[in-house]
């Protein structure tokens, strides 16, 4: 004879299964992240974390005392899976009309590389996207790597859409780019603005050495 | 008639003389890579099969400078006068800076205002002392930067990728300052200035002309006299068939660096480039 708390162990160990293989179900749907994406990823990646261990980690500017890049202001829609969702007439436009700032870098004007090589699908998700094939988690294997063989994460890290290095707002956004390249401008304008003067009046000097019939150089 | 006195050893001209071949290949393969947008700067790297090939020219010859600078070290340190060490480096033969270089400079410009008489330059003068220095300088920031470059997937193994960009406009800057620096500077001091116009070719023949170095050094030849050994140092002036050839390879190259440095700055406003 089935007794009642053998009916009620029944009972709960069927709710049990239920759950369990309904849990089953839904783990293998995609989430609202993987929704808007290819999906490519899902079988590699977890879930999104917090986005700022981008800025903390070792691969994006976080090491050598916070001399590297990364330091410029982040745009949200560079989070977003759209990352030009609700811009106005954006499907009739080109890259360039609006990101005119990205349009010499030695990857466009050198290697005749096109935007959507590297940021590429569609719709264009934002670099930061977790599912972005742009994400630094994965841009040294699923995008430089296409061209770069072997682009290890420290590769990647490299600024494509480089500052210009003189501009004042790039000693936030990359300091060492900007400081280096100024110590460099600085030396190269100290030599010529010494030497030029310098030499222009020691000729002069020697030219009027010559026309007054003095004994030429320089203990004359 | 031995009317030269001998300034540079064999070696000595040599190394010149390969570090003028590899500086001019560097110049001109990275300079085509530079203003590869450019129909010159095209133009500039068609003999290296394009920019393929004159990026490959100049990753190997950078690669021999290196070497050759190498080597250069090494010859310095087995040069040195050991027996006297370290008062040998601050001997009167001695290329290392001194305080009476500095009073050089202040004196050779009292005299470019007429205000003093002029230092009596030994055996290097301050810019020779200089023009030396910024070639160790210079190499060792492009160099160093040049390396980096070469093969960016490997040496971002040992260092992160970003420091590229660093490398990338540190190499063109001092690039553009060696030669320009070289181009213009260099060139009216050892050439055209009027007291050696149109010609030195001190650095290919090896020796220079008695008057002329009684004139800018000296103290030099007073010294050599004093010690009793002018005689040993006097050479014939090399004949006229290779001072010709010295005169024609002098100016090809001369030349070649004024075009470089015209052209450049001809095209610089179609660079892409935004410092």
């Amino acid at each position: 004879m089935i007794t009642r708390p053998q009916v009620r162990f029944g009972m709960a160990l069927l709710g049990c299964m239920l759950v369990l293989t309904a849990g089953q179900t839904f783990a293998s749907a995609p989430n609202a992240y993987e929704e808007a994406s290819s999906g490519y990823f899902r079988d590699q990646d977890t879930l999104p974390g917090t986005y700022l261990q981008y800025r903390q980690s070792k691969e994006f500017g976080g090491s050598f005392w916070g001399l590297g890049p990364g330091g410029g202001d982040l745009k949200r829609s560079s989070f977003n899976a759209d990352a030009h969702e609700n811009i106005y007439g954006y499907g009739v436009r080109s890259c360039v009309s609006c990101h005119e700032e990205n349009r010499y870098d030695l990857h466009s004007s050198r290697g005749q590389i096109t935007c959507i090589q590297c940021h590429r699908g569609r719709p264009i998700a934002g670099v930061f996207h977790y599912y972005s094939a742009m994400n630094p988690i994965r841009r040294h294997a699923y995008v430089c790597a296409k061209c770069h063989e072997g682009a290890s994460a420290s590769f990647a890290t490299y600024v494509i859409h480089e500052p210009p290095p003189l501009a004042a707002a790039t000693a936030n956004e990359f300091p060492l780019f900007y400081y280096a390249s100024w110590f460099m401008v600085i030396l190269a304008v100290g030599v010529f603005s010494i030497f030029i003067p310098y030499v222009l009046l020691w000729g002069l000097r020697e030219l009027i050495a010559r026309f007054t019939g003095r004994r030429r150089h320089n203990h004359a | 008639m031995l009317s030269n006195v001998k300034r540079f050893t064999t070696v000595q001209m040599m190394f010149h003389f390969a570090l003028i071949i590899t500086f001019m290949l560097l110049s001109v393969t990275g300079l085509a890579w530079m203003y590869i947008e450019t129909g010159w700067g095209q133009s500039l790297a068609s003999p290296f099969g394009g920019y393929i090939g004159a990026l490959e020219w100049h990753r190997n010859t950078g690669l021999a400078l290196l070497a050759l600078f190498a080597i250069h070290i090494v010859y310095s340190i087995w040069n040195i006068d050991w027996n006297n060490f370290p008062a040998s480096l601050l001997s009167r033969d001695s290329m290392v800076f001194q305080w009476r270089d500095v009073k050089d400079v202040f004196l050779h410009l009292g005299w470019i205002f007429g205000l003093s008489k002029g230092p009596q330059f030994d055996r290097w003068s301050w810019w020779e002392k200089f023009d030396y220095w910024a070639v160790w300088w210079g190499l060792i920031i492009v160099g160093i930067t040049g390396l980096m470059l070469y093969n960016p997937v490997l040496s971002s193994d040992y260092m992160p990728g970003w420091l590229l960009n660093v490398a990338l406009w540190v190499h063109r800057i001092e690039a553009v300052l060696a030669m320009a620096h070289i181009f213009t500077i260099h060139f009216f001091i050892e050439h055209w200035r009027p007291h050696c116009f149109p010609f030195s070719a001190t650095m290919f023949e090896g020796s220079k002309d008695i008057r002329h170095l009684r004139e800018e050094h000296p103290a030099w030849v007073a010294r050599l006299e004093a010690e009793g050994r002018l005689e040993q140092v006097l050479v014939a002036p090399a004949p006229i068939p290779l001072r010709i050839l010295y005169f024609g390879v002098g100016y090809a190259l001369i030349g070649l660096g004024v075009f470089l440095l015209v052209f450049g700055l001809i095209n610089v406003a179609l660079l892409t480039l935004k410092l």
